[in-house]
């Protein structure tokens, strides 16, 4: 057991560096607005799916690795997703049960809340954003998990992840 | 805990410089993913030149050459210019036009964030890129390098609302602040008073002043000037000059770096040999005043006859290396 555990915990790490890649990769300039927050889906699936390998302290180097990668300041999307994460681990007895469209339900606000810090981090280090429309990124992450975790359910399956 | 390690990291880095190397270290690696999410459209221009046809090749060289003729005959007639600058402004005893240097970078990414206009190179700190260094394109000045990794670095665009330049207007030198909108297309004229000779299609040019960007290159071009009575101020909006968000290719300017006392005594010293040779040749009386700026720590040169020049202030397009200008003897 402890050998196909150490053997397929590359795969998860393989996710997380798409991830960052998606969350870079270039799109038409009226799109950004609608990036979805690819990383933070991936911690939230996995987090619900292998707590145990995937935590809060996955969430924050994941973070500060964003963070260079944005030239942000470091730690802001650290503090982000490690929250994101600690909602959704305290939230986990409840979301495994729910059907998809609650988790999704779910996930909107979560991230909703998240996008806001964001927001309110910004404003206080002087770059502020001109509106609300980092929330769009929140919505349009919550109208994918359905599919981004049914896609990693299946690798989870496949690859006999635990 | 983290939470407050995260927080504790952001009032550090935003606070001191001591993550800087950290930063710039993980850059190293992380930045690649930048250079991989590029690589499709990379294959795709390979491909494309693979497979053009020789015709259009043709056609593009062709092109090319023709440009390539326009471009030499305005370079005959610049060297002209260039020479008779340097002899005016030798008789004005002001310094010289400073030549600057520039290196040819090519841009691998654009910060995902829709409200800054940030972009990155592929030339960083071991190319010898530093920071606050202007970036141009093809067509007039882009803006400035803000952070710098090893390989890599992130350049700030002029039309960043936290982006502001000094420029002046090249018709008639008249000063303003030019200042980024967020928008791509436009920068706003700050603070210019109602009565301000500025009108549309004025071409802005840098100013040179506050140090950062050397004068003289295109910023933007006027098009539009709103005269509100109920504004204390004109609204001016134009149009930069540069492909801000199209440019693939960007000059990097490394253009004087020593400091004005360098400057300054390197100048005296240049002056000091001149005088030698105008001495040596005997012609007393058109002999310049001595180049001493502030700071300059030997003793003026011989000749304290010959009349005050001229402030060189009032040009339109000043030199860079503006502190080392003449004073009164």
């Amino acid at each position: 057991m402890a050998s196909t555990r150490s053997r397929n915990g590359w795969a998860i790490w393989l996710t997380f560096a798409i991830g960052l890649l998606l969350s870079v990769s270039p799109m038409p300039q009226f799109m950004e607005v609608f990036r979805p927050m690819w990383l933070a889906l991936l911690l939230a699936f996995w987090t619900l799916a292998v707590p145990g390998k995937v935590g809060m302290t996955t969430a924050f180097l994941l973070g500060l690795a964003e963070d260079v990668l944005y030239g942000t300041l470091l730690g802001q999307n650290a503090l982000i997703l490690t929250l994101i994460t600690f909602l959704v681990l305290s939230l986990q007895q409840r979301l495994r049960m729910f059907p998809m469209w609650q988790q999704s339900l779910v996930i909107l606000v979560i991230f909703g809340i998240a996008q806001l810090i964001q927001l309110w981090l910004s404003a206080l280090t002087g770059n502020r954003l001109p509106t609300l429309a980092l929330v769009w990124s929140a919505v349009i992450s919550a109208l994918l998990w359905p599919w981004v975790s049914f896609a990693l359910r299946g690798l989870r399956h496949r690859l006999h992840i635990h | 805990m983290l939470v407050v390690l995260s927080v504790a990291l952001m009032v550090v880095d935003s606070r001191f410089d001591l993550l800087k190397p950290v930063r710039s270290q993980m850059g190293l690696v992380l930045m690649e993913s930048y250079w991989i999410t590029d690589l499709p459209q990379r294959t795709w221009q390979g491909v494309a030149g693979q497979f053009g046809s020789r015709t259009e090749l043709i056609a593009e060289n062709e092109k090319l050459k023709t440009e390539a003729l326009l471009l030499q005959g305005r370079l005959q007639k610049l060297a002209a210019l260039t020479e008779q600058n340097v002899r005016l402004r030798e008789l004005l005893n002001s310094s010289a036009l400073v030549n600057e240097k520039v290196e040819v970078a090519e841009l691998i990414g654009v910060d995902p964030n829709p409200f800054t206009h940030r972009i990155l190179i592929n030339k960083g700190e071991r190319d010898g890129v530093f920071l606050g260094q202007p970036v141009l394109d093809a067509r007039g000045l882009m803006g400035q390098v803000v952070e710098l990794m090893p390989y890599t670095s992130r350049v700030l665009l002029l039309t960043d609302t936290t982006h502001s330049i000094p420029v002046q207007v090249n018709r008639n030198g008249l000063r303003a602040i030019a200042s980024g909108t967020g928008n791509p297309e436009r920068l706003e004229l700050r603070h210019v008073a109602d009565t301000a000779d500025i009108k549309e299609g004025d071409l802005l040019v840098s100013s040179g002043m506050g140090q950062r960007f050397p004068a003289g290159y295109p910023v933007a071009t006027v098009n539009e000037v709103i005269h509100d009575s109920g504004q204390p101020f004109a609204i001016v909006r134009a149009i930069p000059t540069a492909a801000l968000n199209r440019s693939r290719y960007m000059l990097l300017v490394f253009s004087d770096r020593r400091t004005p006392e360098e400057r300054a005594t390197e100048a005296a010293i240049a002056q000091e040999e001149a005088d030698r040779q105008g001495a040596s040749h005997n012609q007393v009386p058109a002999a310049p005043a001595p180049a001493v700026p502030a700071g300059a720590p030997q003793q003026p040169p011989g000749s304290p006859s010959a009349t005050p020049a001229p402030a060189a202030g009032t040009a339109p397009a000043q030199p860079a290396a503006a502190p080392a200008q003449p004073r009164r003897q």
